[in-house]
């Protein structure tokens, strides 16, 4: 028996023991097929659900047309102190016109002095508090039942002309200021008061974002739109797609219009009564066009609405006199409509709260927008539009185009360069069939719906997620040459234990080299602007992906392979 | 194979200390192409910025009209050049600065209204600088990320910051080639810049392994990663040359297809890295782990 004889005795002899388990039980490789299978279900589960000939995958904004928006909620959280009874003394002598002496300060009441007299509706008016006046001697003493944070806080609307509430930050009071302030603008407010900004963010709260997403979303189908998807970005921006939309100007105004929807009416002259808000408003029917050739909103105010209309318009005399006070309704404090009201609708006021109304707007276009608005309700914060754009759909077909020939290209320029290096098919096909493995998988993850807890999956396609597959599928070519190459140092297939030590030293590589793309990419992901979100998840489940299915999978196909070629090699020896 | 004899030569005939001075006199260059950038452009930045960082509009559209009708129509809105671009079709490009709102809307309205499948672009001068520093930011956590990692990996300062160097040269030689052949920073080339920063120390993890980690000859091993090695980056290269030519010339072949700016940017950015990283690889982190060895040895 010569030498070559006794070894490969030897190997069959150990080849019971000692070998891997038959591919089709490796759970390496189970894990991968099914894995393949899944992704392909997900993908092309619309053919099998309805026939239709369509793939699961969900494309951008920029392959598939459409239109999108940047806003900015504008609103600041701030933290800030200052003397209240500065604020106070400041306000009212602003306001009275004479000197004031604040006399006692206590956690829930204030009171001040001054000589004359003035009515309680003026002093009511800044809405510090609910006032007593006392009245002796021509001197005034006034005691307001407020607290320290309410008169900042109303300090600051009144000053501002801004809505203010109070919020919490780390279990701290806050002051959420609704509309755009910078923190040396507040300082400068402050400094006169005795107070100062400790804290100032130039975001909103999650929640005051959340309830404007909601608004928005509500005023964006009415557009017609299903499903817009609002992807808040921080605390600070709102990113708008609207896909299949080709009309910018029309987003753009429906979004940055906040839509507050107020009535007043005419006292007399350019005086003005606040009658009720758009929140008054229960129900708001379609656009309709009257005998004259004019477009109106017909509404249906609440109960408490229409009460609110009737003793306003009782206590200016409107039902009986309506030809001398007009109703105004603004919309973001701008006029939209303004007349008289009717002599019927006055006579019927008279007897009863009335709460069908018709907002006459003239133009159908104004007409649609305010029943947008008026249904929808107003936005608790200003949008304003930091970005926009507008990708029309053909383009968006091209590029698809363009993209599978890049990818089908460079493929084939991969196995080119691989083959070149390897000259074996039986390293060659399993390289290639693993990498092609990893793209379907990355698309399958991306076909799946979305799920709100669980960023990395259903997310859409678009130009820089595809780069992005391109760039992993680059990658993942070079982690199996490490593996080839370790596994095959000096030629040939080792015996099992060397060549299961092998897999684990090239794996240490791997396993490193995909940490610093992962980490080199998680900051895009968790603090990126939005745009290229896309290219981040697709990158980074690329990398899972490629490290916990593929390549272990390709590490026991190799072997596989090439245990077989080892067979035909020695069957060739012994023929000579 | 050739290639073998030629990877033989180089690692024989080179001396460490030549292999780390190429590297440096390019990481110099780059620098220096930076540097000089920043001196004369008015910003005094070492790179251009794009649109999205700079705020203002873009739009694409249709039309036969010349590039000297466009300017004369839109004369009212602070537009800074019409575009007429062979690899866009027949279509131009009309860039725009900022504006205010008011004009950006009427801008928008006649848009809709005149031109039907244009493209828009617009991002307004605040956002624009909020994505400035926000750039800034992921590129600097994205490298500080990566070299805490390779310290967590080796545990040795000279290797980890041979690794940490090849890559920082690879990025500022992305950056210096994109001022010499005028491209601009867009978001883009930003992620380009990040992929870039995890993707090039690949092949550095790859060398340090194998010549920290593993027995035999220093010489023997320095070859057989570098076969791997240069396999990698080639199959890579050859999957971005391929994304570029067709995302950026392929209307020279198909007159229907056109450029697509933002696989253009960053397969452009990929490639310049990748040629970076096999010097940087292959000379200067081999040549700065050859004399640590050396040192090594005569120590001990």
């Amino acid at each position: 028996m010569n030498r070559k004889a006794m070894k490969r005795m030897a190997a069959r002899a150990t080849q019971p023991t000692e070998a891997e388990p038959q591919l089709k039980n490796d759970f390496r490789v189970l894990i991968w097929v099914l894995a393949i299978a899944g992704a392909l279900l997900v993908i092309f589960s619309p053919v099998l659900i309805s026939s239709d000939l369509g793939t699961g995958i969900k494309y951008g904004l920029d392959l598939d047309g459409g239109t999108w928006l940047q806003l900015q909620l504008q609103g600041a959280v701030v933290q800030a102190g200052a003397d209240e009874s500065k604020i106070i003394r400041q306000e009212y002598e602003r306001l009275l016109g004479t000197a004031i002496t604040v006399t006692d300060v206590s956690s829930n009441r204030i009171t001040f002095m001054f000589n004359g007299t003035a009515p309680k509706e003026t002093i009511d008016s800044p809405g510090y508090g609910s006032s007593s006046i006392n009245v002796s001697d021509n001197r005034t003493s006034v005691t307001l039942s407020t607290t320290k944070q309410q008169v900042l806080q109303k300090f600051l609307s009144n000053r501002l002309g801004t809505e203010v509430v109070f919020t919490q930050r780390r279990d701290e009071l806050a002051y959420e200021i609704r509309s755009n302030v910078t923190e040396e603008s507040l300082n400068s407010l402050l400094a006169p008061v005795g107070g100062k900004v400790t804290y100032f963010s130039d975001a909103v709260t999650a929640k005051t974002r959340d309830d404007t997403k909601v608004i928005l979303d509500r005023k964006l189908n009415g557009l017609g739109l299903k499903e817009i998807p609002i992807r808040p970005i921080g605390d600070k921006y709102l990113l708008i797609d609207l896909a299949g939309v080709y009309n910018l100007a029309e987003a753009e105004s429906i979004a940055a219009t906040p839509g507050k929807f107020e009535i007043r009416i005419q006292v007399e002259g350019n005086r003005t009564e606040h009658v009720l808000y758009g929140e008054q408003i229960q129900d708001v029917g379609v656009p309709k066009v009257n005998d004259r050739g004019s477009w109106g909103v017909p509404f249906t105010l609440k109960p408490e609405g229409a009460v609110a209309l009737r003793d306003t318009a009782m206590k200016y005399n409107a039902t009986k006199e309506p030809d001398k006070h007009e109703l105004i309704m603004y919309l973001d404090n701008m006029v939209i409509f303004n007349a008289t009201m009717a002599d019927s609708l006055a006579a019927q006021m008279q007897r009863a709260p009335v709460s069908d109304l018709e907002a006459n707007t003239g133009g159908k276009d104004a007409a649609t927008k305010l029943q947008i608005h008026l249904r929808a309700g107003a936005l608790p914060v200003s949008l304003k539009v930091v970005g926009s754009g507008q990708v029309s759909a053909t383009l968006g077909e091209q590029f698809k185009l363009q993209l599978l020939i890049a990818g089908i290209v460079a493929v084939i320029a991969v196995a080119i360069i691989v083959a070149l290096r390897y000259r074996r098919r039986r390293i060659i096909l399993p390289m290639l069939a693993t990498s092609t493995s990893e793209v379907i998988i990355i698309l399958g993850f991306a076909s799946l719906p979305p799920v709100a807890w669980l960023p990395f999956v259903g997310w859409q396609l678009d130009l820089a997620s595809i780069t992005g597959i391109i760039a992993v599928v680059g990658t993942g070519i070079d982690h199996l040459i490490i593996i080839t190459d370790e596994v095959l140092h000096g030629g040939r297939l080792p015996p099992i234990k060397i060549y299961r030590m092998r897999v684990l030293k090239a794996f240490s590589i791997i396993l490193m080299a995909a940490a610093t793309v992962f980490v080199a990419l998680a900051p895009l992901y968790f603090l990126g602007f939005g745009a290229l979100k896309g290219f981040a998840i697709t990158t980074i489940i690329g990398v899972v992906v490629g490290v916990g299915i593929a390549r272990p999978a390709y590490a026991r196909l190799i072997h596989e392979s090439l245990k077989g070629e080892m067979a035909v090699a020695e069957e060739e020896e012994a023929d000579e | 194979m050739d290639a073998d004899k030629l990877i033989n030569d180089y690692i024989d005939r080179t001396s460490p200390r030549l292999m780390v001075t190429l590297p440096l006199i390019v990481l110099l260059l780059s620098l220096g192409v930076l540097a000089f950038h920043a001196y004369t452009s008015p910003e005094n930045l070492p790179m251009a910025l794009g649109m999205e960082f700079t705020g203002g509009t873009v739009i694409t559209i249709d039309t036969d009209e010349t590039p000297q009708q466009l300017l004369n129509e839109f004369s009212d809105f602070p537009i800074v050049n019409v575009r007429e671009a062979k690899e866009y079709g027949n279509r131009k490009l009309l860039q725009f600065s900022t504006m205010d709102d008011a004009r950006q809307k009427r801008l928008n309205q006649i848009i809709d209204q005149k031109y039907s499948g244009a493209d828009i672009k617009h991002v307004g001068e605040i956002f624009g600088r909020a994505l400035q520093q926000e750039a800034v930011r992921l590129v600097s956590y994205s490298f500080l990320l990566m070299a805490i990692l390779v310290f967590l990996f080796f545990r040795t300062v000279v290797p980890s910051i041979a690794v940490i160097l090849s890559a920082f040269s690879d990025i500022v030689f992305a950056a210096a080639m994109m001022d010499v052949v005028g491209m601009s920073l867009s978001m883009g080339t930003v992620a380009a810049l990040l992929m870039l920063i995890g993707y090039s120390v690949d092949t550095d993890i790859l060398l340090t392994t194998r010549l920290l980690k593993r027995t035999g000859e220093l010489k023997m091993k320095i070859r057989e990663a570098m076969k791997t090695g240069l396999t990698m980056t080639l199959t890579t290269l050859a999957a971005l040359v391929v994304l570029f030519a067709v995302s950026t010339g392929a209307y020279l072949i198909v007159p229907s297809f056109s450029r697509i700016d933002i696989v253009s940017d960053i397969s452009t950015v990929l490639i310049f890295g990748l040629l970076a990283d096999i010097l940087n690889t292959w000379m200067l982190n081999t040549g700065i782990l050859r004399l640590y060895l050396q040192r090594r040895g005569e120590a001990a």
